[in-house]
């Protein structure tokens, strides 16, 4: 399996993954600081929690259109090079599905440690009051790689299956825009779209008090009912998308 | 000798339609097997079946004397080098670096890139990448590919395909080559009949996914019997008065054909003709050429 890894990211030596995720650190890095600005000693108070509400919101927009560019370019070079049908004959199918799927999720675990990286680094540049959560920033990154590695899932299976690939991205990017649309809808709805879970597992939560016109944020408990769905959605398509990826035929 | 590749019974039906039927081949170690068949016959098809990249509908694959099967398939397929319809490659990466990859999943040695490139002669291009190679570039890339390990048994599909004559001939040079070389197997799929004739030991030949016929070439060549075309000024009569003499004639007109004769026949049933006033205009022999052998046996025009 390591040998099948570490063929994967010789395979796309050159191909610039990494710059999607640099992509989005930046962007991230941008709007964090852009939502900084001028914070006062209210707001510095609850700036953690300022970040552990907007971060999430954000992923809900960009991480699927991420995920479903890095399985892109991870798969369809098997597609343009009719590498498949050489692939099969030197190696278990399944374990290409594998070491496809580790590889991405490497990247995209990246992409939050980095997220992590950037709220802590920003957090304390601007002074916000405590020292950063850490039991809340451990949840934030074990959710969000979470979801983001279930969308990654999603998205490898259909790169495989379908060698055009506007489909996959298409449905990245219809993905995003619905998780984060269906987060204005009642609770619970965000349930059942596999999108909208960088919001149902979300940690703080905001009140807008329209008279003062002060934003509150508060934290919320886990919700771990959420998580083991997501663990289980993970789990039957991890082996319905490697059962339909091996039963193709070359 | 044993066989390489068998298969029994082998069938593989897409959606209604039977593409390959009963298919029962036998690639002898050590030969160069060409088969042959026209366009959309089976041969791709067949060939993915050995490899286990299509399961067939019915039948087995044996290759090397092991039935192939969901479980073993990848450890016989270690000594086998394949080379499926167009050559599989990566166009961001260069020569070494596709084969490297390969290298490494098959479990090969590095070193063995080298031998492989100066096989098909790709050494001095090994660092361009592929999107950069011509057609002929990653045709050779994809054998070096197959060659890799330097497996028993080679299964080419069309490796001439999309190459420039100085091309195929170079490859069909290679190809013939490597049983003596290097002592392997190759079992290699063509339309073109020409191809088959140059390269191979071995044929079979397979039309509408049925084998039709499957021995060596030099068994194929005897089938090609020789002719005599025989036109006179009166065939009918002609035809009449050699039957009478014992040699039975095929009108086909404007000739009649009659069997393989010896010069010593020929002139007695000649003469007897002239005895009978039918003025003789001309007399050839006619050799059955492959292609007409082919056509027989396929009922489809060759492909050019």
């Amino acid at each position: 399996m390591i040998k099948a890894l570490a063929m994967e990211f010789q395979k796309i030596r050159r191909r610039r993954v990494w710059l999607i995720v640099a992509t989005l650190i930046i962007v991230q890095i941008v709007w964090s600081l852009w939502g900084v600005r001028g914070m006062d000693a209210h707001d510095l108070s609850q700036g953690w929690m300022y970040f552990l509400y907007q971060f999430p919101l954000l992923n809900s927009i960009m991480m699927p259109v991420i995920a479903a560019v890095v399985a892109s370019r991870l798969c369809d070079i098997e597609h343009k090079g009719q590498t498949l049908k050489l692939l099969n004959t030197v190696m278990p199918t399944g374990r290409l599905f594998g070491a496809k799927f580790l590889c991405g999720s490497l990247y995209m675990l990246a992409a939050v440690l980095l997220q992590v990286v950037v709220i802590v680094a920003v957090g304390r540049l601007v002074g916000f009051a405590g020292s950063p959560p850490l039991a809340e920033l451990f949840y934030y990154l074990l959710f969000t790689t979470a979801v983001n590695l279930t969308i990654l899932l999603l998205q490898q299976v259909l790169s495989l299956l379908f060698s055009n690939q506007m489909i996959a991205l298409a449905v990245g990017i219809i993905g995003s825009f619905a998780g984060l649309f269906i987060l204005y809808f009642p609770q619970g709805l965000a349930r059942f779209l596999l999108w909208g879970y960088y919001g149902v597992l979300m940690l703080v939560g905001m009140n807008w008090d329209r008279a003062t016109r002060v934003t509150d944020f508060y934290y919320v408990p886990v919700d771990w009912a959420g998580f083991v769905t997501l663990l289980i959605v993970f789990w039957v398509m991890y082996i319905i998308g490697r059962a339909l990826f091996i039963r193709e035929e070359m | 000798m044993s066989d390489s590749i068998a298969t029994t019974g082998l069938c593989k039906q897409y959606g209604k339609v039977l593409r390959v039927k009963d298919l029962d081949l036998k690639v002898p170690e050590g030969t160069v097997y060409g088969f042959l068949g026209p366009n959309g016959a089976g041969k791709s098809t067949t060939m993915k079946m050995i490899l286990g990249l299509a399961r067939p509908t019915a039948g087995t694959v044996t290759v090397f004397g092991k039935q192939l099967n969901r479980r073993n398939r990848l450890a016989i397929l270690k000594d086998v080098g394949s080379l499926i319809e167009s050559p599989s490659y990566y166009g961001h990466l260069t020569g070494t670096e596709n084969l490297r990859i390969i290298c490494v999943l098959k479990g090969v040695p590095d070193k063995d890139i080298n031998r492989v490139l100066h096989i098909v002669r790709l050494e001095n291009q090994k660092e361009k990448k592929v999107s950069q190679y011509s057609m002929g570039m990653k045709q050779r890339l994809g054998l070096a590919c197959a060659l890799l390990g330097n497996p028993k048994l080679l299964i080419l599909d069309e490796p001439t395909n999309g190459l420039d004559p100085a091309g195929m001939q170079e490859m069909r040079e290679l190809i013939c080559s490597l049983p003596q070389q290097y002592g392997m197997t190759v079992m290699v799929s063509s339309h073109l009949l020409s191809e088959i004739d140059q390269i191979a030991t071995n044929v079979g030949i397979i039309s509408r996914g049925e084998l039709v016929f499957q021995d060596s070439l030099a068994t194929l060549y005897e089938k090609s019997r020789t002719n005599i075309a025989v036109r006179t000024q009166d065939n009918q009569a002609a035809a009449k008065i050699l039957g009478a003499g014992g040699v039975s004639c095929q009108p086909q007109d404007p000739y009649l054909l009659l069997p393989r004769l010896s010069d010593n026949e020929l002139v007695v049933h000649i003469s007897r003709l002239f005895e009978r006033n039918i003025g003789v205009v001309r007399i050839e022999e006619r050799r059955k050429s492959l292609e007409d052998i082919f056509l027989e046996l396929t009922g489809t025009a060759v492909s050019l």
